[in-house]
Parts: C-alpha cells; structure tokens; sequence
C-alpha cells in the first residue's frame, strides 16, 4: 500500500505554482524524510496530502488509494502542522476531550499514560507550556488516534535538542509499537539519517529524489582522484555533484545495480545521507528517481567551482 | 516491517459512518463559552433595563419616552456589535491563530465542524435578540401616537422591534462569519462586519422598506401622526406645483416663507387661516404618500423574511467556502 | 535494568546498525553480556536512543546471521553463543610477533595507511579463502571498497 501517492499534482496560489508535476509513490511501513530549501513546496505538498487544500493540477490520493481530506482519509491520518497548533486557552484535559469527540478512534488510556510519562499536568493550560511539551501534546494527541499515518509539519524547528530527542524517541516508539508510517519534513539533514528509511527531496516544486534510504546510499559513493583525469571520467559516469581543487576533484556519481569498478589512482568511499541531500539540493537539475535510472552527463564547464 | 514490530490497528471501517454530530455539542461549549456568556449578559442586561423603563413609560410617559428615544439610537449598535464579537471570530479565530490546521483534520471534518459551530449560535443570537426586540415593543407601545413616540414604522425604531430586530442581528451573525473566513484576521473581519452591516442598514431604511408595499396616496389635509409620511406635494387643477411656485402665492398673500417656518406680514390676505388653509381655499389640493401604522407588522415580516434568507445564504457560503478552501 | 545500553557516534561513520552490532560483541567479548541474556526490546532501544527501529531489526538480524544471538517469537532476542575470548598466554604471543612483523613494514617503508591498507586486503583474502560467515569476531568494516 502506497501511503501517499500523487500523480502530476500541482497547486497554485495565484499565478505561482508551488507545487508542480509532482509524481511520487510513497510505501507504507516506512519513516519519510521530505526535505528542501524554503518555498520548494513541502508544506504544501504535505497541506495536500491531508486535505487542507485541494490540487490545481493532478490528484493524490492516501492510504492505498483513498481521497485525500475525505472521511476515511482524515480518519486515518494525524498531522501535526508547524508550532503544534492547539488551542492555548484549553486545558491539557480539554485537548484531550476535545481532540476525542472529534474522531471516532481515541485512546484515552495511551494518552493519559503518555502524558503521565511526560510529567504534563492534566490540568494546566496548553498555552502555558513550554515549547517542546506543547509538541510533545500535540504528537500524543495525533498519535491517541491510532493513525496509520502520521504526518508532521517540520515538527522540531522551534525545540531545543534535548526537546528534539525526547519528541522522535516517541515517535520512533509508536513506530516501533503501531507500524504506523510517518512522513515528516525537516531542515535537520543529520538528525534525520537516524530515524528516515525514506528520503524524497522536493526542489522548485518538483520531486528530485525519491528512494529507500539503503538503496540510494548503496548506489552512491564519492569517488576522488586528481583533478587533470576527472573529466575524462566525468564523461561516462553518472556525476551528481562535483567539488574541485588543485589537487583533487570529488565526485558524487550515482552507480547502477552493480558496482562499476574504481579507475586506478582513484579512492572510492561511501557517502552519508546529509552528504547525498546536500549535493542534490546544491544541483537542482539532478535527479534520482524510481524507475530507469536518469543518467547526467556533465559538460566540463558545468562542473566548475 | 518485521516480526519485531506489532502492528496494532484499529479496525477501520470509517468510511460507513462519520463521527456523530451529538459529539460537537461539548466542543462548541466549550469553545464558545465565552462569547455565549458575553452575549447573555449583555442582552439580559438590556432586557432588564427595557423591563424597567416599560415599567416607567406606564407611569410616567414624559421622563420614560425621552429616555427611551435617546437610547432607541444606542440600540442600533447591538446587531452590529453581536455580529462582529460573536460572529466574526467563529472562523477568523481558527484562521489567524492556525489551529485550524488541527481542529479541521480531524476525523469529524471541516464543514460539519462549521455547521456544528454555528447553529447553535445562530439559535442563541436570534433566540436573544428576539426577547430584546419584543420587549422593545411592549416598551414601547404606551408612547406610540404621544409626543416622543411618532410613527412605527419610521427608521429610528422599526428595526429594533421584535422580528425585525432578531432577523437583523441574525443577519449581523451571518455576515461577521462569512468575514471571518474572507478575511482571515479577527480585528479587520470585525470592522469589516460592522461596516457592511450599517450599509445595509441604510440602505434597506432609505430604499428598500418605503417600498415593501406601493405607498398609500391621501388627500386629506392631516394624517394620524403614527402614520410614515413619505413625501407631500401640491396640486391645482389637477397639475402639479412646484414648491417654490406655492411660496410665490404665499408671498403674494402677504407670507413670507423661510426654510419651514412662515412669517405673516400685518394685513395680509391669510387673516387668522394657516398657510395650508389658505392655500386649500384657493383651490390648491394637498397630496401625501404614506404608509398606513396597519402596515407596521407586515412589513415587520417582509423584512424579517428577507433578511433570514439573506442569513442562510451568507451562512451557507460561509460553510461552502470553509469546505472548498481551508488553507 | 537491562543489559546492554547503546550509545551511538553519529560522527564516526559507521552505519548506526553496524555500531549496535559492535557494541553487543564488545559486551560479549568483556564477558558483560553472558549466553542467555535478553537483548533490549527494539521498542526500548528505539525509545531511549530516537532512531528507525529497522535499523534495530538490521542490528539484531545481523548478529542472529552470525549466530551469537537467537530470536524467540513473542519473548524477545536471546544470547545463544558467545566469543570465546582468547587465552591470555596466546594473547601475548600474537602480539609479540604483530609486534615484530609492525617492525619489518616499518623498515621496508610503510607508513600507517599502508600498513593498514595491505592488512585489510590480506584479511580480506584470508577469510575468503576460508569461506562464508564464521562466528570469529571480525574487525574489519564493510565500508571502503576501493584502495590505492
């Protein structure tokens, strides 16, 4: 089951497209990370999925299939967009009572626990939390719901690093306990190499890269050699994003299914996902996409620094 | 996933049935609480002070009518205010504070949310200014025909009887929703609730009510005063006349005319006659168009009708246009 | 209290499932981690340490491929051998001769890196030739592939 899956989706806000020719299929079972600069159209994208907007252009549809923002979609997924809205002049105990008369499925004992756990008084209000325990309700609440997926709206830009532990150890223990899917976009490139098996990076409002996280890490290395032979090499490798100095020149190439093997005189070594997030972000041209694989050819000035 | 991993789903069958909407009544309690209290206070407060003043205009009619005239003018803000404090934060709230990016993806569902919401306000707004407006009437009536009291159906008062004033404070309700999801900021979605608001008021006063029914013509020389004069002019011969021509016959007889008031030279033609008799005398006919005081409650209805369905249709959009864009 | 506690080195480079599996052989080897201790639950592992739990389940595939721990279905991942520590006595010899061969690739002109690049590639042989997965402990990491 496919729990997003978008075809040629676009969303328009007067005459800027946000969002355009996007096509992905994203799996269930997974932690997805969406990531890419400001205004590349994650927010919307994501605003899409759970039927706060509609398309301009394209459909998408969740959880194998179901429109998104209908009643069977709303049912099955939580979101928690940017800041953890709630409502401030509530109590927790509101919230909770609230957020249960709104949907059919509420866990009113996984809920309390959670909190319990969390030191969250039952009786405070919600705006007189701090930071990372209104992000913290704002997640049990979602995840009190039992949803099959969670989506969650650059989650951690406001908490400090211990707050940013605490809130992904939860969600990783709900992933662990429900098999719920998540989908959360992020800035945090190096957090998220712990927690994503899924990466899609959006760039200009279209998808760049979309892939399991093992696949595309095996199929990526960065190659190093002097720099008189890299365009030699440039030529008939797949290069993502090459970084050049006086000695050396370093290449990001994308391999096919099997390993091509190294030109002598050149190291090869793996790569981290920040690594491979950042290089395609500074190449908005390249991609890596399901399916056959879209090799790029640089022209040798392309590739200079 | 693995077998480590214990999947642990609810049985889903949500797509058969929606959340109940008996389950809103706690939530727009408790949102609204607030607002509901306001509301009660301040229209129970001037219902008490309506009671009280009626109590007074049955003793006493001078001090009670003057007082009740003065605040006859105050009253004419309630709507406007009910709109802008109750209606339009119901939507602009959740818009400018953004949790409506989580009270409408839960499973209950942005529109029946809306629906559910303001119902029951729309019930209390009108249930309330219902009790003001009939207690205005019974207020009032005592003064009706006296010195204070003029017509019903003049524009100071008519609307804030019974049916008119609840189908315009509905009304208020229904446009300040309707700005709230417009414009998306509380404070400008108030002011803009207001503003519409008083342009319709003035404009239904000037244009629309004088002509709910095609006015009565009469020409007799007085009218009971609790009838609407709407416009007079003279006749002779069957042909109109201008009004400057009747001052020139007035002046010829020895009356000069400034403004509204006529002076009489000493020795002139109109002796111990009215200007208005002398002028009936000489074959002048006076003509007015009026709305009769029997037409007071039909036109109560005319206008309460229309304005209930101008209601629904601002309320229906609003709802329509949370369901087609949220974000 | 449970019996292993992880922690992780994001900055080192190594795959987050390779250093879980690291750390259980070190356990294993210090004698800490005995045959029939329960590993932490993935949950548990997950909860205090914020990463996917696949890659838990990686980890604790991994160590059963190698066979130092056995999974029972509805109670958890169990220790079933142990590395069997080398005596102290052959301990001292191999690092008497380690010792003496580090001497003569000194004198012959290698340098660390080379040192450790022909030691890679001579272990890599030697347990090619030995043939699939044992149970000894392995050092070596799966990551470089190339080598000058």
């Amino acid at each position: 089951m496919n729990v997003i899956e978008a075809t040629g989706l676009g969303k328009r806000y007067g005459s800027t497209w946000a969002l355009r020719e996007c096509s992905m299929a994203i799996p269930a079972g997974h932690v997805v990370a969406l990531v890419g600069p400001n205004g590349a159209g994650k927010t919307t994208l994501l605003n899409l999925a759970v039927g706060l907007t509609a398309p301009s252009a394209g459909t998408v549809t969740v959880l194998g299939g179901t429109r998104a923002g209908s009643p069977a979609a709303r049912d099955g997924i939580a979101f928690v967009a940017q800041d953890a809205p709630l409502h401030k002049n509530l109590s927790v105990a509101d919230m909770l009572h609230l957020t249960r008369n709104l949907n059919l499925h509420f866990d009113q004992g996984y809920a309390e626990t959670r909190l319990a756990e969390l030191a969250i008084p039952l009786n405070r209000k919600a705006g007189k939390l701090s930071g990372g325990q209104q992000a913290q309700l704002a997640l049990t609440l979602a995840l009190s719901r039992r949803p099959q997926l969670l989506v969650l709206d650059e989650p951690m830009a406001s908490l400090d690093p211990l707050a940013r532990h605490d809130f992904m150890a939860t969600v990783m223990a709900a992933v662990a306990d429900d098999g719920v899917s998540v989908v959360l976009s992020s800035h945090a490139l190096a957090e998220l190499e712990r927690v994503a098996d899924y990466l899609v990076i959006l760039s200009n409002g279209a998808v760049q890269v979309a892939g399991e996280v093992d696949d595309l890490l095996a199929c990526h290395r960065v190659l190093s050699g002097p720099d008189a032979e890299a365009n030699r090499y440039a030529d008939h490798l797949d290069v993502v994003h090459a970084l050049h100095s006086k000695a050396q020149t370093h290449l990001l190439i994308r391999t096919g299914e099997s390993a091509d093997p190294v030109p002598p005189g050149w190291k090869a070594r793996p790569i981290s996902l920040e690594e491979l997030a950042l290089a395609y972000l500074r190449e908005p041209d390249a991609a890596s996409l399901p399916g056959p694989s879209r090799a790029r050819h640089l022209e040798p000035t392309e590739v200079a620094r | 996933m693995t077998a480590l991993t214990m999947p642990a789903q609810p049985k889903r069958d949500a797509s058969r049935r929606p959340v109940p909407w008996r389950r809103m009544a706690w939530v727009t309690w408790r949102q609204q609480r607030l607002t509901v209290a306001g509301l009660v206070t301040v229209l129970g407060a001037v219902s008490l002070y309506l009671l009280f003043i009626g109590q007074q205009a049955r003793s006493f009619s001078g001090v009670a009518g003057h007082s009740l005239t003065l605040t006859a003018a105050l009253f004419q803000v309630i709507p406007a205010l009910v709109g802008a404090f109750v209606g339009a934060p119901v939507l602009a709230k959740e818009l400018e504070t953004g949790t409506f990016r989580y009270t409408w993806t839960q499973g209950f569902g942005r529109a029946r949310w809306t629906v559910a919401t303001l119902a029951p306000l729309a019930v209390a707004v009108t249930v309330l200014a219902g009790v003001v407006g009939f207690l205005f009437s019974w207020c009032y009536s005592p003064l009706i025909g006296g010195h204070y009291g003029s017509n019903l159906l003049d524009g100071n008062t008519f609307d804030l009887h019974g049916v008119a004033f609840a189908a315009w404070t509905l009304t208020a309700f229904s446009i300040g929703l309707l700005a709230g999801i417009l414009i998306r900021r509380v404070i400008p979605a108030m002011l803009a609730t207001m503003v519409a608001w008083s342009g319709l008021a003035v404009v239904t006063g000037v244009f629309l009510r004088p002509h709910y029914e095609a006015p009565l013509v009469s020409s007799k020389p007085t009218l009971p005063s609790t009838d609407w004069v709407m416009s007079q002019w003279w006749t002779r011969g069957g042909k109109p006349v201008s009004s400057s021509a009747i001052d020139q016959v007035l002046q010829k007889a020895g009356a000069t005319v400034n403004g509204g008031s006529v002076t009489q030279s000493p020795g002139s033609a109109l002796g111990n006659m009215s200007p208005t008799q002398y002028l009936l005398h000489h074959g002048f006919t006076h003509f007015q168009s009026y709305q009769p005081a029997s037409r007071f409650w039909p036109f109560q209805w005319i206008e309460g009708g229309w304005l209930f369905a101008l209601s629904l249709l601002l309320m229906g959009t609003a709802v329509w246009l949370v369901h087609r864009r949220a974000a | 209290m449970s019996s292993i506690e992880f922690s992780l080195d994001p900055a080192s480079g190594v795959p987050t499932y390779l250093q879980i599996v690291h750390q259980v052989e070190h356990a294993l080897r210090l004698g800490s981690l005995e045959l029939g201790d329960q590993l932490p639950r993935v949950k548990d592992v997950v909860a205090s340490l914020a990463i996917n739990p696949n890659t838990v389940a990686k980890a604790y595939r991994e160590l059963e491929t190698k066979g130092l721990t056995v999974g029972r279905p509805g109670q958890g991942t169990f220790i079933q051998s142990t590395l069997n520590p080398v005596a102290l006595p052959e301990l001292t010899v191999l690092r008497r001769s380690l010792l003496g061969w580090l001497a003569t690739a000194d004198t012959a002109g290698l340098d660390e890196e080379g040192i450790v690049a022909l030691f890679t590639s001579v272990l890599r042989d030697f347990r090619e030739r030995q043939g699939g997965s044992s149970t000894r402990p392995v050092a070596a990491r799966d990551a470089s592939e190339g080598v000058a």
